[in-house]
């Protein structure tokens, strides 16, 4: 599973943000490039990343595993036509090189996991979204880190207990009402909960957050960002 | 020694409330990604996902439902595992798949406009059941419109390819995901909706 790894790379040096805007500039770039050109330069940037990030590539393409079985059988069923010749190789191939740059968007995003502890991307979101908006989303996701694992231990406990009555046993329909009603009262009985611990805590729209600071390499890493946006027009 | 003075600015007790409940339904979100219930007609299994995302439209509302979700969809961005097979990162928002989490937040604002109709929260037991039935119809229309549309032109797919890909095997999983909504709907045990 791909997380935040303490390293001392570079990557883990930069500022969330400039980590963020070369994402979202790649992600652009790539989304508006399929020729066979522009796939190698991004593949080279994508390779630069990697290693910038120290990400090992086998371990990440076996994570997205998954995700990959889509991107592959994509360019195959765009071959196959009905009716003579019944394969089409170009139509095929058109699909296979949009398929391989979507990989090269996850292989980067999976840089910035690796690279970025969470507490960093909250401050990344809070200061960068102005006023109540980024804060609400930047308190939320950690809230989200924090009770994602009470929730899972949750759903546990009801599956078992739906088990445990042969609960597998009945329809799927059945199931799935009982796992959203039970998931839901638990989850709204546990927010109730959080929302009195937060105005316990005098929970505020100005708290202090760590303070981020753009380091002298991440200058040339935010101009970098631009250029990879930019070169979505060309 | 400089002091710094700074007054507290507390959050209103009905925000405080919501807000919780939405952060706490994005977590749940997330921890329905890994559940999955086999069905016998369709080679895909259900996921829990969609059926949360109708939820949060029905009990939050056209305001926090969306947020809740927008939240879920950002704390995958950043590195929590919950997105399908405990995937995270934000290439996932731009990978084939994005059309439809991007479709959830728009599917949940959705029901939410339609069930409530304004930022005052309802119960929607209490809605006629031919609204909530049309809401959750018409998420259903945004989220395949919006998924399989992208699937498409990202990955360079004629229409029915995608279709074929991207709708077929999940119907029948969605269709009962929203017969259980309604059913859970109907039964009146999720109470306290008002904030």
């Amino acid at each position: 599973m791909l997380s935040y790894e303490p390293d001392e790379t570079i990557a883990h040096r930069l500022d969330p943000r400039s980590k963020l805007a070369v994402q979202i500039g790649f992600a652009a770039t790539a989304l508006a490039h399929t020729s066979l050109p522009a796939l190698v330069v991004l593949s080279a940037v994508t390779g630069v990343v990697l290693a910038a990030a120290r990400v090992r590539l086998l371990e990440t393409l076996y994570a997205y595993r998954f995700a990959l079985v889509v991107l592959a059988i994509a360019p195959l069923v765009a071959a196959v036509t009905f009716g003579s010749p019944w394969i089409d190789v170009e139509d095929g191939l058109t699909s296979l090189r949009a398929s391989y740059r979507v990989l090269l968007i996850l292989l980067v995003s999976a840089a910035y996991v690796r690279s970025t502890p969470v507490r960093h991307s909250r401050s990344a979101i809070q200061r960068t979204i102005p006023g109540k908006p980024g804060q609400m989303l930047g308190i939320g996701v950690a809230l989200v880190f924090r009770f994602l694992p009470v929730l899972r231990g949750d759903l546990r406990t009801i599956r078992e207990a739906m088990a445990v009555r042969l609960g597998t046993e009945r329809g799927a329909l059945e199931r799935l009402s009982t796992i959203g009603l039970l998931g839901l009262t638990r989850a709204f009985e546990r927010a109730d909960r959080l929302s009195l611990a937060l105005q316990a805590r005098c929970f505020a729209w100005n708290p202090t957050l760590p303070p981020l600071s753009f380091s002298r390499v991440d200058y040339p890493i935010l101009a970098f960002a631009v250029v990879l946006a930019l070169s979505a027009l060309l | 020694m400089e002091t710094h003075r700074e007054s507290v600015d507390p959050v209103a007790d009905d925000v405080v409330r919501s807000f919780a409940r939405a952060a706490i339904l994005a977590a749940l979100l997330g921890a329905t990604a890994p559940v999955s219930i086999p069905i016998p007609i369709s080679p895909v299994p259900i996921t829990l996902q969609v059926l949360f995302v109708f939820l949060a439209g029905l009990y939050l509302g056209p305001v926090w439902g969306p947020f809740s979700v927008l939240l879920y969809l950002t704390a995958g961005a950043v590195g929590l595992p919950v997105f399908a097979e405990m995937k995270s990162g934000i290439g996932i928002l731009f990978g084939q798949t994005g059309g439809y989490l991007w479709g959830y937040v728009v599917a949940a604002w959705l029901i939410g406009v339609m069930v409530h109709r304004g930022t005052e929260l309802r119960d929607p037991a209490e809605q006629p059941l031919p609204i909530v039935v049309v809401a959750l119809v018409a998420s259903m229309v945004v989220i395949y419109g919006m998924g399989v549309g992208y699937m498409a032109w990202l990955l360079e797919l004629e229409l029915l390819e995608a279709v074929a890909m991207g709708m077929v095997p999940f119907l029948v999983g969605d269709l009962l995901k929203m017969v259980a909504a309604v059913a859970i709907v109907k039964s009146k045990r999720i109470t306290q909706v008002r904030p």
